[in-house]
């Protein structure tokens, strides 16, 4: 154990007091779900605070509080901006959010748009590609939690992943997205104070006078503003954030769920909040050098040097922190990623004729199989967080254009829909092993965008807009 | 390389907006409490 470990008995002392705390809220919130649209949609009309405060809570993740510095560790000051730019994602996706609901006031799931918009080829590939996704940030998140565990108490990393996905899997079942949104608006506010007192603390103690110069010095690169693979990396994130949003029902369940005419606004808010918030986690790795700290995993640096500068009762503080970020990020991909199970595996290939009470139940069981199926896959500690991440970039950047022009567009068809989201991916994934993981949603978008404009050329498809008023009659 | 200057003020400035953040979503929940527009 280094010295500014808690001991293990404190951590875990903390998980089951805060474990305790959600899930008995997560309950208490459970109580007024008597509906599906309750369960999975928290009644269609929540609030801007509330949806502004969610929308951000889910976008800060563990990969923001130890990927980020992570990046920055590697990539410097590209690596933060880089990963800043995530918050593009949330910022382009307002303007979607309010014609999503517009267009789709019935919607429950993304996957209902493309079954509707693009036929069943495309709806086949979408789900391919958006199950691989939630399953890799889902396992991303439950290593981040057993990372953390590990690098600031000493607690197996096992066991500490395992408490993690028990607590957010049990107030997800309790109270579905109505205990989501709710917790997530208290732990965006632990995050955002905690973020602040700790990079006040670094820029208080430490100076930001010597953590420039102790990095002018071991490690130059990182200031260089012509640091090619981190420019690489600025623009590779920009559409793998973007990818990220546009297509995953995390994110369209609450524009589905968001009061009529709020979307626009509450994303774009959430957007403008989140943007700095990259920059202070990795600023915080940057002083990795002038404390001496060279971590044996650089996705260990985060929480490394914020335990070091806080001592004892700040490793506490910064524990809390980082389990209300993971909280905040699991809790609503297992609610999202259930109901996309529920409405589109379950509803619209295994039992097309299931009514809503039934769907009810269904979702219960399926948010617990889905926690138990992530436990299984985060058992072997395989890669690193940030490699697990940007594997997935490939997936998802290869959908930004399908669904942009999807939505705004009449001409796209199905057939080049489907193209566009199965060649992205596989050129995306011939970049991400044959240069590097910074070009691999870089390379999938383009070609995803390449197919699109030249399905518009060729094809003058007129689609109905109304044939989306009534996701849940049609299928 | 990034000058001194512009880091101090990059990081600074990065500080200063997320201390905005949580003042602002305090501000807007007890807007929607006394309008009763939570949920």
């Amino acid at each position: 154990m280094i010295d500014s470990q808690i001991p293990t008995q404190t951590a875990l002392i903390i998980l089951l007091l805060f474990g305790a705390g959600w899930i008995v809220f997560g309950w208490w919130l459970g109580r007024r779900n008597k509906t599906l649209e309750d369960y999975m949609l928290a009644g269609r009309n929540v609030g801007l605070a509330l949806a502004s405060a969610t929308a951000m809570a889910t976008w800060i993740t563990s990969n923001t509080t130890l990927v980020a510095p992570q990046l920055t560790y590697q990539f410097g000051i590209w690596g933060m901006i880089g990963y800043s730019m995530a918050a593009l994602g949330l910022i382009f996706f307002a303007p979607m959010a309010q014609r999503i609901k517009m267009l789709m006031p019935s919607g429950y799931t993304c996957g209902d748009f493309i079954r509707l918009r693009f036929g069943r080829t495309a709806w086949h590939v979408f789900l391919v590609v958006s199950f691989f996704y939630a399953m890799g940030w889902l396992v991303s998140l439950g290593m981040a939690g057993g990372i953390l565990l590990e690098a600031l108490s000493g607690l197996n990393y096992h066991l500490g992943m395992t408490a993690i996905l028990v607590i957010c899997v049990s107030y997800t079942l309790l109270g579905g997205l109505r205990a989501v949104i709710a917790t997530d608006y208290i732990q965006t506010l632990i995050i955002l104070f905690g973020v602040l007192f700790i990079g006040y603390v670094c820029w208080r103690d430490v100076g930001l006078t010597t953590i420039y110069q102790n990095v002018s010095t071991e490690q130059p690169q990182l200031l260089n503003l012509l640091f090619p693979a981190a420019i690489m990396f600025l623009f590779n994130n920009i559409f793998f954030g973007i990818g990220e949003i546009f297509h995953s029902n995390v994110w369209w369940s609450r524009a589905f769920a968001f009061r009529k005419g709020l979307g626009k606004r509450a994303y774009l808010l959430a957007g403008l909040l989140w943007l700095p918030i990259p920059i202070v986690t990795g600023f915080i790795a940057l002083a990795g050098s002038s404390l001496n700290i060279y971590p044996p995993s650089p996705d260990m640096i985060g929480p490394l040097v914020a335990a070091k500068l806080l001592g004892e009762i700040g490793a506490v503080f910064v524990f809390i922190v980082v389990f209300s970020a993971l909280a905040s990020s699991l809790d609503s991909l297992l609610a999202a990623t259930g109901d996309l199970l529920t409405e589109d595996v379950y509803r619209g290939l295994l039992r097309p004729a299931s009514d809503k009470q039934h769907l009810f139940k269904v979702s219960k069981l399926v948010v617990l199989g889905l926690g138990l199926t992530t436990w299984l896959l985060c058992l072997p500690r395989l890669t690193t967080l940030g490699e697990l991440l940007n594997f997935t970039g490939a997936f998802v950047a290869s959908t930004i254009w399908p669904i942009v022009f999807g939505l705004y567009r009449r001409r796209l068809t199905g057939t080049f829909a489907a193209l566009a989201m199965g060649l992205g991916t596989l050129s995306g994934l011939f970049g991400y092993f044959q240069i590097g993981f910074y070009v691999a949603a870089l390379t999938s978008c383009l070609i995803s965008l390449l197919i699109c404009v030249i399905g518009l050329w060729l094809q003058d498809a007129q689609f109905d807009w109304a044939r989306l008023q009534n996701a849940k009659e049609t299928r | 390389m990034i000058s001194l200057t512009l880091f101090e003020i990059f990081i600074t400035g990065a500080l200063l907006v997320t201390c905005l953040s949580p003042l602002l979503l305090i501000g807007l929940l007890i807007r929607d409490w006394k309008k009763g527009d939570l949920w």
